[in-house]
């Protein structure tokens, strides 16, 4: 009875951690997209899921870089996507074939309100690579 | 023979018993990172000239955790702040300094060289990620205004930049 007691006092523990640590993730797969060909000529495409999990932030910024960070141009719907807590998002992004060789990584970068009060904020940013 | 027959019955009513217990449940674990922010960190203020994230004035540190579902496919790449994102005027020179250490692992025998082999740029620390599991890390930070003077009233807020590249 008594382990039973304690056992149900583990349960409780990792339910309210688990709880606690789902609120304030940023998580973005693949980590290997591949770029493909789209309906339009001449035009590559991949996509990315976006999962927010952080309540602090509503809006991410995609980019598409090169191997020194440097700007990739590409073309989406929003480059500053809004994505509802708990909610996954899905975002196609487009690049010309010249710049295909360029692109090496695509991220997603979690944007901060200014008006957050607190004094230390953590800006989040996943980068998955393309093969 | 009615014994017989009890257990043929018996037998077919455990089998399907069996199977409702094993029907299965399928699922794909996408390799992935997550970056986690366990403790978002505040500034205190023990003088009139400092900002600082130490307990000991009155802070506290950030802390991230980084989960990783796949081994050696990774980077963390935290930079501590070098400027506010908001304050009110300051007319003075900022002096900044932070820095990043692991606090935890999950798997002491697979990531206990991560604070050892980290490299350092500037404010900004990398860490191999080659194993997988669970990362915390602590940034810590403090910003003096130049002349010791007084920092003005007001919130202030600084950014860590916490990123996790796919190699």
């Amino acid at each position: 009875m008594r382990n039973v007691k304690w056992f149900l006092v583990g349960v409780l523990i990792s339910v309210v951690m688990v709880a606690c640590s789902e609120a304030i993730a940023h998580e973005m797969t693949p980590t290997y997209p591949k770029l493909r060909p789209s309906f339009a000529e001449d035009i590559y495409t991949t996509s990315i899921d976006l999962f927010n999990r952080r309540q602090d932030v509503e809006y991410y910024e995609v980019g598409i870089f090169d191997k020194d960070f440097k700007v990739v141009p590409f073309t989406t719907i929003y480059k500053i996507v809004k994505v509802s807590y708990l909610s996954k998002v899905n975002i196609n992004v487009y690049i010309k074939a010249k710049d295909v060789n360029k692109a090496v990584y695509i991220c997603s970068q979690s944007k901060i309100r200014k008006e957050q009060d607190v004094r230390t904020v953590v800006a989040s940013r996943i980068c998955s690579k393309f093969k | 023979m009615f014994n017989k027959i009890a257990l043929v019955v018996l037998g077919l009513l455990g089998s399907s018993y069996v199977q409702a217990e094993t029907a299965p449940i399928n699922g794909v674990v996408q390799s992935r990172c997550i970056i986690q922010t366990d403790v978002a960190g505040t500034y205190g203020n023990p003088n009139a000239y400092t900002l600082s994230t130490d307990p000991q004035a009155g802070g506290e540190p950030v802390v991230i955790r980084y989960d990783v579902s796949l081994a050696d496919a990774y980077y963390a790449e935290i930079t501590a702040p070098q400027e506010f994102s908001s304050s009110p005027a300051i007319n003075d020179t900022l002096t900044w300094s932070g820095d990043t250490e692991v606090k935890a692992v999950s798997d002491a025998t697979g990531m206990g060289q991560y604070e050892s082999t980290k490299i350092e740029l500037g404010m900004m620390d990398r860490y191999d990620l080659t194993a997988t599991g669970s990362t915390w890390f602590k940034t810590s930070s403090e910003v003096t205004l130049g002349g010791n003077k007084a920092f003005p009233g007001g919130n202030y807020t600084a950014l860590v930049l916490a990123e996790c590249i796919a190699k």
